[in-house]
């Protein structure tokens, strides 16, 4: 049975084929957020059933998750990332017990039971200063591409203080830090301990190891890092990171089709 | 005209309302189609609500909405107008001892943003005061009380301080500075009696030190004498014995209302609504009688309801244990459209739930109680008693709204949370709901969902 998971984030759409007789990823990909979301999620949708050489007749079911998946009209139902994470991280690492998913528009922790059942979770909801758009302003102040940050963020070896929590502020005092001359790296680890520290907030007591980070942020190496200073635990990062919220929502679609099926 | 229990739009209110009075609806004076609100009073919202359509909730929906009305014929009619605000629950009850007095919350006016969808622009002249949205929405009565266009000024204005939230404080002292007299009356920071202190029972299972009641008893006495001097009148143990069997009317009816629906197998009324008539408990909505009417139609539709097995929620829903009141009521009814129900509340007045202990004189019986309130003592008070009331409603989930600002729950819903998931192990959540929320729908929208189904999940462990 092959099954499709759209994570309709605010960043980018992931598509991810997922053939649950196998249990192997058939074939995923993504592709940048606009404003006709639906349409960029068929393309991508279409060009993956191209590659893996599968008819849309052969999908049994389609769930779609993250922010914009209320558009996804072709999708079957639509599940949150909250459970779609959950569960595609599971998947992967059965040992998991806490998820920390950093997206373009907010982040999240979620603590999982043995199982893989999601216990309990928390999502940030006051403003961008914990999100992945702190790190996306940075590199356009900055004039950076994602990859160019990452490696900027590691060569850090006294990271700037960021003190402001607000991003609108925090963009002023970059810019400040710069023009007194603060090295580039020091000043883009500086914006990822700010990060973690908000995540670190937000999961309060909640962690319990092992802790797994997801989400496309989870690609910035020195966020690893800063997580792993603020929260005094290893953090390991998911297996294509960026692609465990459609992962878990084919996983979540072969389910709920086999138990139609039923 | 009966109907199978439903929720309406105002739309299809409008048709259910003809029908009714086709049927031969008998209304009390303020009754009349919810639609006038919309048109007279521009109450926007409520065309974004959906409400539940019987002749009961009807006229609960009637009497909230008419409550500056109200407020301006019983000035008319030569009654003396007490505001009071803080306390929440406490010195209604002693105003209301007195015969041609009407008490009621200016503070309330924290909700008239959001049912004009802010068209008032009172946030915006408070804005214009200094006062930002840093501060809790309860600045929305700043401009009100300058503009009259609202609620009448009060004769006499009280309000509590010492252990309330900042900004509520520094809001209430903006408003002195503006020419408002307020007669100030300290309220402590409850705590436990320490080792050789008296320790005084208080209602909702908490214990306080003597000295601090009888702190509370004299402030409240002298509170009582101002209220006497407004009334011309001693403000004497006779009558406040009275007042306080009276309030008690009121809790035992919202007592029996609560267990009524959140103890049901499905829920006999949205969540909406019973945001709207556990607030009666504080402040009666200015008529404290016709609260008893109100709730007395409101029990009755419940209870008959639960007789026939006809819900508005069905029984699969979610059973959510919801702390602080909403912002904005639209969110009552978001949770209700991602499968939740509610079991449960704390809308920050556990303590006006609670009746006022009768075999005590009446003004130390009045001090016990408002030492009670949750929000003057330890946050892990508070949250013993949401976990109790989580345990007897068999609370699947607690949300715990935050309201932008409010400085006196500013951490408290993180202490919550943990102690929700230390003590019973099931999901907790804060969310924040702003006025008008409509910007943030999708959010809250998926932090709901995401609760529902992590419920779902667990029941088929």
């Amino acid at each position: 049975m092959i099954c499709a998971g759209i994570d309709a984030g605010s960043r980018a759409i992931k598509v991810v084929l997922f053939d649950s007789d196998h249990s192997q990823v058939l074939s995923s990909g993504l592709a940048d957020q606009g404003v006709a979301q639906e349409r960029l999620a068929v393309e991508l949708f279409e060009k993956l059933l191209r590659e893996a050489g599968v008819e849309r007749s052969q999908i049994a079911g389609i769930v779609a998750t993250g922010y914009g998946r209320n558009a996804i009209r072709f999708a079957d139902t639509t599940i949150t990332e909250i459970t779609c994470h959950a569960r595609g991280v599971h998947h992967l690492a059965p040992d998991a017990r806490t998820v920390i998913e950093i997206g373009g528009q907010d982040s999240k922790v979620i603590v999982l039971e043995a199982g893989g059942r999601v216990r309990d979770f928390a999502m940030n909801d006051r403003c961008a200063a914990g999100t992945g758009r702190f790190l996306e302003m940075v590199a356009s102040r900055l004039d950076l591409d994602w990859e160019k940050l990452a490696e900027l963020g590691r060569q850090s070896k006294t990271p700037a203080l960021i003190s402001n929590t607000c991003v609108v502020f925090a963009e002023t005092e970059i810019i400040g830090l710069l023009a007194e001359g603060k090295p580039l790296p020091d000043v883009v680890a500086g914006v990822q301990n700010a990060i973690a520290t908000r995540v670190s907030a937000l999961a309060g007591r909640m962690i319990s190891p092992p802790v797994y980070f997801t989400g496309g942020v989870a690609l910035q190496s020195g966020m690893v890092r800063a997580l792993e200073e603020v929260l005094t635990n290893p953090v390991r990062v998911a297996p294509q990171p960026q692609f465990t919220g459609a992962l878990g929502a084919a996983l979540l679609a072969g389910q709920r089709a086999r138990s139609v099926a039923l | 005209m009966n109907a199978l229990p439903g929720k309406l739009n105002l739309s299809e209110w409008d048709d259910r309302y003809e029908q009714l009075r086709a049927g031969g609806l008998s209304e009390p004076a303020y009754g009349g189609p919810l639609r006038r609100h919309v048109i007279r009073e521009r109450d926007f919202r409520l065309e974004q609500l959906r409400f539940d359509n019987s002749p009961a909730a009807l006229r609960l929906w009637n009497f909230l909405l008419t409550e500056n009305e109200r407020l301006h014929q019983a000035r008319a009619r030569g009654c003396q107008i007490v505001g009071t605000m803080k306390d929440l629950g406490t010195v209604p009850v002693m105003a209301y001892s007195l015969p041609g007095v009407r008490a009621f919350y200016p503070d309330g006016a924290w909700w008239t943003p959001c049912l004009m969808e802010c068209s008032d622009r009172l946030l915006q002249q408070a804005e214009a005061m200094g006062i930002d949205a840093s501060f809790c929405p309860v600045r929305a009565m700043l401009p009100a009380f300058l503009n009259g266009e609202h609620f009448p000024r009060p004769d006499l204005l009280v309000c509590s301080t010492g252990a309330v939230c900042d900004d509520f404080s520094a809001i209430a002292q903006r408003l002195e500075h503006l020419g408002q007299p307020v007669l100030w009356w300290e309220m402590p920071r409850r705590r436990q009696p320490v080792a050789g202190e008296i320790s005084c029972g208080l209602p909702g299972q908490l214990v306080a030190p003597e000295i601090q009641v009888a702190c509370v008893r004299s402030e409240l006495q002298r509170v009582g004498q101002a209220l006497g001097e407004l009334a011309r009148r001693n403000l004497d143990d006779v009558l406040l014995a009275e007042g306080i069997r009276a309030a008690n009317r009121v809790r035992r009816l919202l007592q029996t209302l609560r267990t009524t629906v959140y103890t049901a197998p499905a829920a006999p009324l949205p969540a909406l609504e019973m945001l709207v008539v556990e607030m009666l408990a504080i402040h009666f909505c200015s008529d404290r009688e016709e609260a008893l009417a109100v709730l007395e139609g409101l029990l009755a539709e419940a209870q008959s309801r639960v007789r026939q097995g006809r819900f508005v929620i069905e029984p699969e829903a979610a059973r959510i244990f919801w702390v602080n009141p909403v912002a904005d009521l639209r969110a009552m009814n978001l949770l209700e459209d991602f499968g939740g129900r509610i079991c449960g509340s704390d809308f920050m007045f556990a303590h006006a739930l609670d009746l006022i202990p009768e075999d005590l004189p009446p003004l130390e019986a009045l001090a016990r109680t408002a030492l009670a309130d949750p929000m003057v003592g330890p946050t892990s008070d508070r949250a013993a008693r949401i976990i109790r009331e989580c345990q007897a409603g068999r609370a699947e989930a607690v949300v715990i709204s935050r309201i932008p600002g409010a400085s006196h729950c500013a951490r408290e819903g993180e202490i919550i949370c943990g102690l929700v998931r230390e003590k019973m192990g099931i999901p907790a959540i804060e969310l924040e709901i702003p006025p008008v929320c409509d910007a943030l729908l999708p959010a809250l929208g998926s932090r709901l969902q995401a609760l529902m189904e992590t419920v779902r999940a667990r029941r088929t462990r």
